[in-house]
């Protein structure tokens, strides 16, 4: 039996093993396997819940405490803390460990699940928890801690923010009044007795009885219930005056609580929870996307860029003049700072302008720019019936050129998410997940590198966002058809609802949702799409701006479940022209035949470790029409669950292919500089003694272009070729005869593979330098003919299953560039019917280090950003199609391809007397409507002159796209 | 509703302070007053609360760009869409747009000085003055569109001619300014400078450009000679010289930038004739260039459409649009080439669209960002700021032409060509145009 077979037959366990996971999911009420995510649902259905895996969320947290601890005198003590908080979901801090965790509270919520059918869960949804939840778990229930406790102080900062208890009045103090609003303390006077009479209340010590889900006591993570509140900045407090110190903060400000807590009084103490929570692996940025997506730091994130002028607005264009409030039609703004105040106070510009310029100009405004304290900032607009969306960003993070695509992307967004700008802006309610949603966006776009890994590959450039972002596609892992045949194949089994016993045939009841499709990201990577384009472009958009793929990509999660409904596009744009029509012809079936169902429509996301799945369901139609706002549904997040833990199968098929040679090869721009080669060359053959044999068949490098590209080129061809020792045996077996006894004479291939480039240059680096040249020779070397056949798929899992030889061959051959030489060094490839583009993949780029290759590719993007701004144009301008342009006869008229030479120098050139040496490389866009509308962006070097064309056409037809 | 005619620019000029109407220009059908003093007041309003605004645009590439000079005078362009994204560019080519507001207002100072505009003593005197510049205005709001085909005012690099005997009309040049007291003087040749006396290449290149845009306005009018009073914009804003004109030929005009003395008519009797007679075959030589701007000396590829060429040290150039000579015989291809007026404008859009992304627009020797700010150029977006390897060349596949553009330490080139060229031979065309033009001519 072939490797490959194996495979299947691991792959077939957990099709057997479905079933059951889903038998417990449907009987829920029944078991106590209930899903942790239960508890998160907001009171409208919606759902996002984020948990990580064992080691990345204790790593997260060990640093989160860390954070936390350096304000805190008990280092340990919030340590430990955190990682029995940890164990539950964060948003549940008085939860206990699932271990742990009581009969009682278990017992309360199979209770309330049998108050209620599974299925339709009303809009109840966790709402009212924090009062219904039994309190119970105290602290010294929840580890299982013993011991000696000793009474501690302990100081806690917290971000608070008043202003978010919103136009409401202050609660009344019987309901816990601003404690519990405010900061999330839950003190119930005279504990036992019931509601207390607050008149007759006695001074008494503040002690913590509860706090309130997501609020910023429990995102802390330091206040525990027994502890007992002594001073707010300083002030003691009492429930006497508690009430008035707290408000009297004035805004989003951070306070300093004082806590007296008990705390473990041996070291030696702790159990289970204490040895499992490691301090390694700081991670401290991982931590912090994370945490933002959870909801936390956003203060403090945003106040980091508070100097930074950058706001977003909803506008109302009705101004009514009578109404004495100020500010009455600003709907909705984010963030409160000063430099955003300042833009908020020009909002009459903004506002004067779009309704001008449309009676001066018969257009409608699309940006403008000011200079607002010599800083430019340049102003997106986006006009919706009677409102207007403005987003303010500043000139050195978006240029002018890419302000469009930004603003269209996040009002598509919206529009997915809320229906229309409208409801999304205008529901008060919805106003903090706005807030969370523009933090997020803002984030990213002005300081990206807060929210990215920083572990290894460097920070996303902004460019490179914006552009790749931008692009009306998602990032495609072309896979090797054996593995997109299985992946394609579970996706279908899923999609067709046909979940054994769990259908609806076997219950007789009509079916909940029909699956529109799905689609499946590994590591950030689209590797299987079953949803037609723009429902495709919609969900990327919301993972986008949730930054749910780089997510996925960085860390394994644990769990997500996000669920939501949704108004894709399509439907939308549907529902206008259906209107539309009604009111020109006032005619009801203006299309005969099939007619889009009036339903409703659901996102399902979700993620295991690097794996997410998101599916689209649509209620109404031919499954039973939605009522309400309908909770995520159980047998549906464990079907898809169950699919990705089948899909894991192949993670290590998928590892492999990511962890191969990127399909065309590309080359590392640095080794086109004469000088650096050089200086590889040098240090390389001086300490090895198998790379003095490759650099005696090397030319010497000349000061010329040509000299010093062979020089590069050929090391790097020929370094150590694959990793494999078995395969290195055979290579030179078989290639090596034509190269005259050269000991190991790989270097043949004629152009470069980046692995054994990583190779060369990790050897590099840990060898050091030393001083003697090789000796040269000549360049016998590049004389063997190259291979054949282009076959760009790495076989992954087939691997084994070939002769090395084989293999060899299939994984060096696909060349992009024309000549002997390999001159490739980036390329995106855009195909604009399935919405899907591909690009070297991160692990690709980060195997071509060196110091100039970087910039290259942050050139790369920022020219693609011009490039693409220019085929833009081409296209009618947005919101009216087929607009009465003149024929080519104004502006440049449409342009069809677009390059530009650039010319990069080493930086830190010392030497005086000799010029630096320089490399030129184009980088070139080009559209192409024939024979599928694509886009492709490609750079090379300068010696070859190429036919983009050709190039893009070699690569997606070597990629069978 | 839509209140402009599409395709145009219009003009407005008001008091920064309080937003009197000087003047408006460009536009058959006025804008209402009440959308003139909103567009000043939005302005007016951000200025108050700290904010500068510089400019905007519609969805069908209609654009708006304010400026304040002097804190005097603010002008505003508008242009009006319709005709989709006129720029070229889409986003950010605005350029062209603030080169007419800051020509306007130098053209403005050329005329009245830079004191009355500054003061703004009598609003109403002010008005009735300004109207001495509205033939000017006018020229530069046709921009490219007039028949000459120049393009200093976009570039600020003064249009040249390469006449075939430079040497000896540079002489010639040189004795009749000494004679006239001058150091400045300047032949011009279908209102390009064929060739100019050192001195009046060290004047400010927009004041070189505006010069050229006066005495071609001034050799239209049709008079042999005149004598017009100029205040240049940097050079002596608040003091004013004369300018004299001399018709030489149909087309070729002598200009000289002079003190109290000599007077026109001394000068047109006794220095014209005795200069310039001897060197008339010369001149004609120079005026059979024509619009060609190179001498027969210069071979270009028949492939070459249309070229501009800026040497950026002198901040000249030669700009060239080849004569289409339409064979009524032979049948029209699929690409027909584009007419020679839509040429010039595509070349002026080229040059936007390159100078805006790549290559750096052609200033002033290093300006501070202090002067930036003061010049308004900071109110630009720098996309090439960008770039962390330097731009040196480009091209465009329209479905019209191929455009190409390249630069070097001393030049920048930028050049059309017909479909029909592929497109890895542009690069090629481009190198050997340049070598031919400087080789021959030494520009």
């Amino acid at each position: 039996m072939t490797p490959y077979s194996s495979q299947i037959n691991t792959l077939m366990i957990p099709q057997v093993k479905k079933p059951d996971v889903v038998f417990q999911g449907w009987h829920g009420y029944t078991c106590d396997l209930e899903p942790e995510w239960l508890d998160d649902v907001q009171k409208n259905g919606e759902l996002f819940y984020l948990e990580l895996s064992e080691g990345e969320e204790a790593a997260a947290l060990a640093q989160a405490a860390a954070n936390h601890g350096l304000s805190t005198n008990h280092v340990r003590f919030s340590e430990k803390e955190a990682e029995i908080i940890s164990n539950e979901s964060r948003k549940l801090p008085d939860g206990a460990p699932t271990k742990g965790e009581p009969k009682l509270k278990r017992l309360a919520r199979i209770l309330r699940r049998k108050r209620r059918p599974s299925q339709s869960r009303g809009p109840d949804g966790g709402g009212e928890d924090s009062s219904s939840r039994p309190v119970s778990i105290l602290k010294n229930q929840a580890g299982q801690r013993v011991g000696v406790m000793v009474q501690q102080l302990k100081e806690v900062f917290l971000y608070l923010n008043p202003k978010r208890l919103g136009s409401c009045s202050p609660p009344p103090p019987e309901r816990g009044g601003l404690l519990e609003a405010l900061l999330g303390v839950v003190h119930r006077p005279s504990w036992g007795r019931g509601q207390g009479d607050p008149t007759g209340r006695r001074e008494e010590r503040i002690t913590v009885h509860g706090l309130v889900p997501n609020s910023p006591a429990v995102k802390c993570a330091q206040i525990l219930i027994g502890d007992n509140l002594v001073a707010v900045d300083d002030v003691d407090v009492t429930t006497e005056n508690i009430e008035r110190v707290l408000s009297c903060i004035p805004g989003p400000t951070q306070v300093k609580l004082t806590l007296e807590t008990a705390s473990p009084g041996g070291p030696g103490e702790g159990g289970v929870d204490m040895s499992s929570a490691p301090r390694l692996r700081p991670s401290p940025s991982v931590s912090q996307l994370v945490r933002l997506l959870w909801g936390e730091d956003t203060v403090e994130l945003q106040m980091s860029i508070g100097h930074i002028p950058h706001i977003v607005m909803y506008l109302s264009l009705k101004l009514d003049s009578d109404s004495p409030l100020e500010e009455q039609e600003i709907l909705y703004q984010y963030p409160v700072s000063e430099a955003s105040s300042q833009l908020k106070g020009v909002r009459g510009i903004f506002l004067t302008l779009s309704d001008m310029l449309e009676n001066v100009t018969g257009g409608q405004i699309v940006s403008s720019s000011l200079l607002l304290s010599k800083q430019l900032v340049h102003v997106g607009y986006w006009k919706e019936s009677n409102n207007l969306l403005v987003i303010a960003l500043p000139a050195e993070r978006v240029p002018l050129l890419y302000l469009q695509t930004v603003v269209g992307g996040a009002v598509r967004t919206l529009k997915v998410m809320h229906g229309s700008l409208d409801s999304a802006f205008c529901e008060a309610d919805h106003a903090p997940r706005l807030d969370h949603f523009f933090c997020l966006f803002f984030q990213q776009l002005i300081q990206p590198s807060r929210l990215s890994d920083s572990s290894g590959a460097t920070p996303p450039d902004l460019s490179e966002t914006l552009f790749l972002d931008g692009l009306p596609a998602v990032r495609w892992l072309p896979l090797p058809p054996e593995i997109k045949m299985q992946v394609d194949t579970v996706l279908s089994d899923f999609e067709s609802s046909d979940f054994g016993e769990m259908s609806e045939d076997f219950y007789g009841v009509r079916r909940l949702y029909v699956t529109l499709g799905s689609c499946l990201f590994y590591k950030g990577y689209l590797i299987a799409n079953h949803l037609p384009k723009e429902d495709l472009l919609d969900v990327s958009l919301y993972c986008q701006h949730y930054c749910l793929l780089p997510l996925a990509s960085e860390q394994r999660v644990g769990q997500l479940v996000i669920w939501r409904e949704v108004f894709p596009h399509h439907c939308s744009q549907i529902h206008q022209t259906k209107k539309y029509q009604n009111k020109t012809n006032n005619n009801h079936c203006t299309m005969p035949g099939y007619c889009q169902p009036k339903g409703r429509y659901f996102l399902l996301i979700v993620g295991l470790r690097h794996f997410m799945q998101c599916v689209l369901l649509e209620a109404g139609g031919c499954a039973a029409p939605a009522t309400g706002a309908p909770g995520p549904d159980c047998v549906y997040v464990d079907q898809v669950k169950a699919t990705l833990l089948q899909l894991e199968e192949l993670d290590v098929g998928m590892e492999e292919h990511l962890a191969a040679p990127p399909a065309p090869c590309l080359s590392c721009a640095d080794w086109f500089l004469p000088s650096f080669a050089r200086d590889r060359l040098d240090t390389l053959a001086s300490s090895s003694p198998v790379l003095c044999k490759l650099a005696g068949g090397v030319k010497p490098p000349s000061s010329d272009q040509g000299g010093g590209k062979v020089v590069g080129r050929s090391l790097f061809g020929g370094g150590a070729r694959r990793p494999h020792p078995k395969r290195s045996q055979s290579d030179s077996g078989s290639e090596g005869q034509s190269d005259g006894g050269v000991g190991r004479p790989t270097g043949l291939s004629p152009h470069s593979t980046p692995d054994s480039a990583r190779k060369l240059v990790g050897q590099r680096d840990s060898l050091g330098s030393g001083g003697s040249d090789g000796s040269r020779g000549s360049g016998s070397i590049f004389k063997i003919p190259r291979m054949k056949h282009p076959n760009p798929f790495y076989l992954g899992t087939l691997k084994k299953s070939l002769t090395e030889r084989e293999t060899e061959e299939k994984n060096n051959t696909m060349k992009l560039t024309s000549g002997a030489e390999n001159t490739l060094f980036h390329y995106v490839l855009m195909e604009k019917v399935q919405g899907i583009f591909i690009a070297p993949t991160h692990r690709e780029l980060s195997q071509l280090s060196g110091s100039i290759h970087p910039q290259l590719i942050r050139n790369f993007h920022h020219c693609c950003l011009s490039i693409r701004a220019a085929f833009q144009r081409s296209l009618p301008p947005r919101g009216r199609p087929g607009t009465d342009r003149p024929q080519g006869t104004h502006g440049l008229g449409p342009v069809k391809e677009h390059g530009v030479l650039f010319q990069c120098k080493p930086e830190n050139w010392t030497d005086q007397r000799k010029p630096a040496p320089t490399m030129t490389y184009w980088v070139i866009g080009r559209m192409l409507l024939e024979p599928v509308p694509q886009e492709f962006y490609v750079c090379f070097h300068d010696s070859v002159a190429e036919v983009p064309v050709e190039m893009a056409f070699r690569l997606s037809f070597g990629l069978a796209l | 509703m839509m209140l402009q005619q599409a395709g145009s620019v219009q003009l407005l000029c008001l008091t920064a302070n309080s937003g009197v109407p000087l003047f408006t220009r460009g536009a058959s059908k006025q804008l209402p007053f009440s959308i003139i003093g909103s567009l000043n007041g939005v302005h007016m309003f951000g200025a108050g609360q700290g904010v500068v605004l510089a400019g905007c645009e519609t969805d069908r590439g209609g654009r708006m760009v304010w400026r304040v000079f002097q804190d005097s005078v603010m002008l505003i362009a508008v242009s009006s869409g319709g005709q989709a994204q006129q720029e070229g560019g889409g986003a950010g080519e605005d350029l062209h747009l603030r080169r007419l507001l800051e020509n306007v207002w130098n053209c403005m100072v050329l005329v009245l000085g830079q004191d009355e505009l500054a003061s703004l003593r009598n609003v109403e005197r002010l008005k009735r003055d300004l109207r001495s510049c509205y033939r000017l205005i006018d020229q530069l709001l046709e921009g490219g569109q007039g028949q000459e085909g120049t393009m200093g005012d976009l570039t600020h690099c003064a249009d040249c001619l390469l006449p075939p005997n430079a040497t000896l009309l540079q002489e010639g040049l040189d004795g009749f300014t000494q004679a006239a007291d001058s150091e400045f003087g300047c032949l011009m040749v279908h209102g390009r400078i064929a060739t100019a006396t050192e001195k009046w290449w060290r004047l400010a290149p927009q004041e070189v450009v505006l010069l050229s845009v006066l005495a071609r306005s001034l050799s239209l009018s049709g008079s042999a000679s005149c004598d017009t009073p100029v205040f240049l914009p940097q050079g002596s804003p608040t003091v004013a010289h004369r300018l004299l004109r001399f018709q030489l030929l149909p087309g070729a005009d002598v200009c000289v930038l002079c003190g109290p003395s000599p007077t026109l008519h001394r000068a047109e009797s006794e220095l014209v004739g005795c200069f310039w007679s001897p060197l008339l075959e010369a001149l004609r030589s120079s005026l059979a260039v024509g619009e060609r701007c190179l001498p027969g000396s210069v071979t270009l590829r028949p492939d070459v459409l249309a070229l501009l060429l800026i040497n950026r040290e002198s901040r000249r150039s030669v700009s060239y649009v080849k004569a289409i000579i339409t064979n009524p015989n032979h049948p029209p291809s699929d690409h027909p080439l584009p007419s020679k007026a839509r040429c010039w404008e595509l070349l002026r859009l080229f040059y936007t669209f390159t100078t805006t992304r790549y290559f750096p627009l052609e200033e002033t020797p290093a300006l501070t960002p202090g002067e930036k700010a003061q010049r308004g150029d900071s109110l630009r977006e720098d996309f090439s700021l960008g770039f962390s390897h330097q731009p040196l060349q480009c091209y465009l596949v329209t479905e019209e032409c191929k455009c190409f553009g390249l630069q070097t330490t001393q030049h920048q080139l930028y050049l059309l060509t017909p479909l029909s060229v592929p497109t890895f031979a542009l690069r090629s065309v481009a190198t050997q145009t340049l070598s031919a033009i400087t080789l021959a001519t030494g520009f």
